[in-house]
């Protein structure tokens, strides 16, 4: 079987995530946007967004990788608001998110 | 032979050295329709239009067009006025309202006669036929489905014609088959005023016929408005004999008539009401600035359910063609409206259908597009809704741009913007830069 090469690499999703997440905290609260990094809670007791936040937050990720990557998958939907461990938890978790649907695409 | 506008021509013909219609810049006197009526009655009888008929009127504000309408409800006759704007529906249109005449006016005023292998046989077309009464169809908008036509008795529609109220010389915005059209024509002509036909609508246009033929009333679409304040048009041209603009068919963004209002402080701002169902209500803006509006009049009562306006009148169409009747038991119409109230005073939000539910909480598009359109670099913007698992709905918005930006960009300016003018839940998770404009035929935005 041949091996297609990834149209992004999982660094990359990170990276879009975050910049989606510093750009969505700046239009909440642009005094304290706290320190990000892949562990960066999304939802839950230690979480930097509300729901309306989470919300742009994932539509912003859904923008960014269809304009620079032209990667046109859906986030939020019925699959990834029943998984076990939710893709929203934290950057980290949403970006392997991104990855097995990528995969997917490709398969 | 009935002589169901008697009152209308020999008030006409009272005024008939003075101009009654400008039509590519030329004008036509009252004498001159009123004869032209004459002409289209002998057509009729030529060619055997009976009363009770129906006819589709193809045109624009000309002269034929003009005295043929005129022609054809003394006649009886049941018009269904039929426009460029609605060509895309045309069969449609002719098929629902069982077309069985259609006289076409051309751009150059030259018209063909055509008559259809059909046969009107509906029940409520009969029942109209029964009363010997001329008659009108109009094809609502149909935002939401199909069009649904209007069937009028015309007598009901042109009572309120009788009493005399201001003489002016307007321009015929609207278009001849939508309610607001026909308003502005039978009013206009029934006061001695100055019909002012345009062949296009953009600002451009609308503002050189303004300043070439002294237009006093421009009756328009807050989309036209906006359009006008982006065009700056009204800097190349002398608009100072308007007095009276006057605004309807879609929500009025309060940015847009702010900055009207502020650029035109001589001229009055006016919200009109109405529906294809119903006829134009008379309304009083509270001032040029407010959306707050009185609507009324004799001829209708009005009541607010549930944050819905319902509106009962005496000029109301007598059903649809082709969808059951609206009317509850006791004639009242619910416009799906939803309004605000303050005393005798309303403000119009937005269509039921158009609310947007995030996360519980309603979201009316026009407030959002409002707050958008003040942004720099924006030239106009329709919000609506689009389902999504974690709130139910997000709001999205389609924005026109002045000048190309990244929409990463424009999104990111678009949320500082909207932060401090607006709740989060009714800030745009979406964007989508769209180079198209977002508008119809009618000058109303399309939220599809």
């Amino acid at each position: 079987m041949e091996i297609t090469q990834q149209a992004v690499s999982r660094q990359q999703v990170v990276e879009i995530i975050l910049a989606a997440l510093q750009d969505v905290l700046e239009g909440v609260a642009p005094e304290e946007t706290p320190a990000l990094d892949e562990n960066t809670r999304l939802i839950g007791r230690s979480a930097v967004l509300d729901s309306m936040g989470l919300v742009t937050l994932i539509v912003e990720t859904e923008q960014r990788l269809e304009a620079d990557y032209d990667i046109v998958i859906m986030l939020a939907d019925d699959r990834a608001m029943s998984q076990t461990r939710s893709p929203f938890l934290s950057i980290s978790a949403l970006a392997d998110y991104v990855m097995q649907l990528v995969a997917e695409q490709g398969a | 032979m009935h002589q169901h506008i008697q009152w209308l021509t020999s008030r006409m013909a009272a005024w008939s050295a003075q101009p009654c219609l400008i039509w590519r810049d030329r004008a036509t006197t009252y004498g001159e329709i009123l004869e032209r009526v004459s002409f289209w009655r002998a057509f009729l009888d030529e060619h055997q239009i009976a009363p009770g008929e129906m006819v589709t009127l193809d045109g624009d504000y000309s002269p034929a067009t003009v005295s043929l309408l005129l022609a054809l409800i003394d006649r009886g006759a049941i018009v269904v006025p039929l426009t460029k704007a609605a060509e895309a529906h045309r069969e449609e249109f002719l098929e629902v309202a069982q077309v069985e005449s259609i006289i076409s006016v051309d751009e150059h005023d030259r018209w063909t006669f055509t008559r259809t292998p059909r046969r009107a046989d509906s029940p409520l077309i009969e029942a109209l036929r029964q009363t010997g009464d001329p008659g009108l169809v109009l094809f609502s908008s149909g935002s939401t489905g199909k069009s649904k036509a209007a069937l009028h008795n015309f007598t009901h529609l042109l009572d309120k014609f009788k009493v005399t109220r201001q003489q002016m010389r307007t321009i015929t915005f609207l278009l001849l088959d939508h309610i607001g059209g026909i308003n502005t024509l039978l009013y206009t002509l029934s006061n001695g005023g100055v019909v002012i036909s345009i062949q296009e609508r953009d600002p451009e246009i609308v503002c050189r016929a303004v300043a070439m033929h002294k237009a006093e009333m421009l009756p328009t679409s807050p989309t036209f408005v906006n359009l006008l304040l982006m065009s700056h048009a009204y800097e190349r041209y002398d608009l100072s004999s308007l007095k009276l603009i006057t605004y309807g068919t879609e929500v009025m963004p309060a940015s847009t008539l702010t900055r009207m209002h502020a650029l035109f402080p001589a001229i009055k701002l006016q919200q009109t009401y109405g529906l294809s169902e119903l006829g134009i209500l008379r309304s009083k803006s509270k001032d040029s600035g407010s959306l707050w509006v009185k609507v009324g009049g004799e001829g209708f009562e009005t009541k607010i359910v549930d944050g819905i306006l319902w509106i009962k009148a005496h000029s109301a169409m007598l059903g649809y063609l082709n969808a059951p009747s609206p009317f509850d038991a006791e004639g009242w119409f619910n416009t799906n409206d939803m309004v605000e109230v303050d005393g005798e005073y309303i403000r119009i939000l937005g269509r039921k259908s158009e609310i947007i539910n995030v996360g519980g909480q309603k979201v009316y598009p026009a407030e959002v597009e409002s707050v958008l359109l003040q942004m720099d670099n924006v030239a106009d913007a329709v919000v609506l809704g689009e389902p999504h698992p974690i709130t139910g709905n997000i709001v999205t918005a389609r924005v026109n741009l002045m000048e190309p930006e990244p929409a990463s960009a424009f999104r990111q300016r678009m949320r500082a913007f909207c932060r401090e003018r607006l709740a989060s839940y009714k800030a745009p998770v979406k964007v989508e830069i769209v180079d198209a404009e977002q508008f119809n035929a009618r000058y109303k935005r399309v939220r599809r």
